[in-house]
């Protein structure tokens, strides 16, 4: 059954005001797209559960967000216009603090369904003292101590992929940062998609699925739907001129008005993005392809 | 100090790149954090040390050199690599001993090796706030030697950091590391700043050596550090870049100046 369906859709039916929503895409192809979906909805009260993505600060600035679980974000108002705003909103998220591994353990506990898992990271440092997801305890087996980290399940998890098929089986190649973890952690689970492809094209190469369809809710095509960022085999990212282009109350608002509520969909807003840039502007960020050798299955 | 910059024909900033490339060994398996660690590990790749192993935290192995990336993962840092994998996968090689050096910047750094990334002040009523541990912690808290590299000022060098972020020797007392739960074996091993470089002795940071080549003296360096230093009964100075060193540096690392001579500069993510 197909489960296609514009990035509209997607995003109000599966994502609800309240949710623990999971982003993938640590620095390598986030779900810009949707994100960008999220904010034009406004649909808020949510927990954010990521590591490293770059669109963030928009669901900060917006105030969409109470509580972000991460390992690395800007935090104060002089370096972040984002959080700036918020603080004017009185609507500054609650900042629950891990290491990255800290943060694939609690989703890759969520993976497994298993209550928490110990680890030899976190220990020793003062995170521990605020964040009440992580704790010492004594090893059962030996009585030393370790760590544990408390499993996260998002209710809703999205994901960039290269290609998909129509009932949701993702591949992504590249680096996967907390992809793996996060996605198949998450209840519900959004794919969004470069390029829907023919199944037999995703079952020539299997190995390459990171989540099965039956576990997929929507699937949406979206070309260039990482932009700003990058993602392996499609495109160079510019992560550094969205920094820039964000980065001060004018320009971060002029954004908003024109890239996030000026537009109705991530078509008009790579439209917009020409305009602004260039035409040259996505024949720059295209990359040169290197081909490897197709792995061969059969019997 | 200039006049002796010009007449070095480096920078201090160079010798620091250069200082922490030398902490590399032939055949290390590195855990690279961004920004100067990643200089001083490109550098070390192309001289003295190239069958060393680069991995980035995102996902990435590689034996092979790669364009300086402004960010840990660009198609730079991906393309041609040995493997790519996911953070999960790199901390489980970290977590079970298989990357013996890490290498990461810092905030800030204590007496005791100890890293602060994540507040200046308390933490609930903070004066400023740095984005957080990112995978320092985990890094720190893996490798059996991990090299800290920054710019040396009084105020990134307390006697005390306000937030453990990344644990060294915690408050210095033999065995604080394992009591708490950390490998057995792992910790700081050297800490490199723009004035000299720096070892643990009995888990206290000692002065090692200084960048006299570049003009810098004793009481300065003591000047920029928080407390009384220990200094090494055989202090040394740091030996200076060689002329390949600077040519590879300048002409094969970063030959954009991306990082070197101050500020990150911006270019296209993949030029």
């Amino acid at each position: 059954m197909s489960k296609v369906m514009t990035m509209k859709e997607a995003i109000s039916k599966y994502v609800q005001s309240g949710d623990i929503l999971f982003i993938s895409g640590m620095q390598h192809g986030e779900p810009s797209a949707a994100v960008h979906e999220i904010v034009r909805q406004k649909i808020d009260h949510l927990t954010f559960v990521s590591c490293l993505v770059t669109s963030s600060s928009l669901l900060i600035g917006e105030g969409l967000l109470d509580k972000v679980v991460t390992g690395y974000i800007a935090q104060d108002e002089k370096r972040s216009y984002a959080i700036a705003k918020a603080k004017a909103m009185n609507r500054v998220p609650v900042f629950e603090e891990y290491s990255h591994f800290g943060v694939s353990l609690a989703l890759l506990a969520g993976q497994m369904g298993i209550p928490f898992i110990p680890t030899s990271s976190e220990v020793g440092a003062d995170f521990l003292k605020y964040n009440q997801n992580l704790k010492s305890i004594d090893c059962p087996f030996t009585g030393e101590k370790t760590g544990v980290v408390r499993a996260i399940v998002p209710d809703v998890g999205i994901i960039h992929v290269q290609r998909a098929d129509t009932e949701g089986n993702a591949q992504k190649w590249g680096t996967m940062g907390v992809d793996q973890e996060g996605i198949n952690a998450s209840k519900k689970v959004i794919v969004t998609t470069e390029k829907i492809v023919d199944s037999e094209v995703i079952r020539r190469d299997p190995n390459r699925t990171i989540i099965p369809g039956f576990r997929v809710s929507a699937v949406v095509e979206q070309p260039w739907g990482a932009h700003p960022m990058h993602l392996a085999g499609c495109y160079s990212g510019d992560m550094f001129g969205f920094f820039a282009e964000t980065g001060t109350p004018e320009g971060y608002n002029t954004y908003l008005e024109r890239l996030v509520h000026g537009v109705a969909n991530w078509e008009e807003y790579l439209r917009e993005r020409r305009l602004i840039k260039g035409e040259k502007y996505f024949d720059d960020l295209c990359i040169n392809p290197i081909m490897s050798e197709p792995i061969t299955t059969g019997y | 100090m200039n006049r002796d910059k010009e007449a070095a024909g480096y920078t201090a900033a160079d010798q620091m790149i250069v200082s922490a490339a030398h902490q590399i060994r032939a055949s290390d398996v590195i855990y690279v954090g961004l920004g100067l660690p990643f200089l001083a590990s490109l550098l070390a790749k192309y001289t003295h040390a190239p069958s060393s192993t680069i991995i980035i935290e995102n996902g990435i192995i590689r034996t092979t050199g790669f364009p300086l990336p402004a960010a840990t993962d660009t198609l730079g840092s991906q393309t041609m690599a040995d493997q790519l994998t996911s953070l999960f996968y790199i901390d489980c090689l970290g977590q079970a001993g298989f990357i013996n050096m890490g290498f990461i910047g810092a905030g800030q750094v204590d007496r005791y090796g100890n890293v602060n990334d994540t507040v200046i002040g308390d933490y609930l009523q903070p004066v400023y706030k740095f984005p957080g541990s990112g995978g320092a912690n985990d890094v720190m808290s893996f490798c059996q030697r991990t090299v800290v590299i920054l710019r040396q000022s009084r105020r990134r060098f307390p006697e005390k950091v306000d937030f453990i972020t990344c644990p060294g020797y915690l408050d210095g007392r033999p065995r604080q590391r394992e009591e708490v739960g950390l490998l057995p074996g792992t910790g700081p091993s050297a800490i490199i700043t723009d004035l000299g470089c720096y070892i643990f002795e009995d888990g206290e940071m000692v002065l090692k050596s200084i960048h006299s080549g570049v003009g810098v003296t004793l009481d300065q360096v003591k000047a920029k550090v928080g407390w009384d230093i220990r200094v090494s009964s055989d202090l040394e100075e740091t030996t200076p870049p060689t002329e390949k060193e600077l040519r590879i540096l300048r002409e094969k690392v970063d030959p954009n100046r991306i990082w070197i001579g101050g500020k990150r500069r911006h270019l296209r993510q993949d030029s």
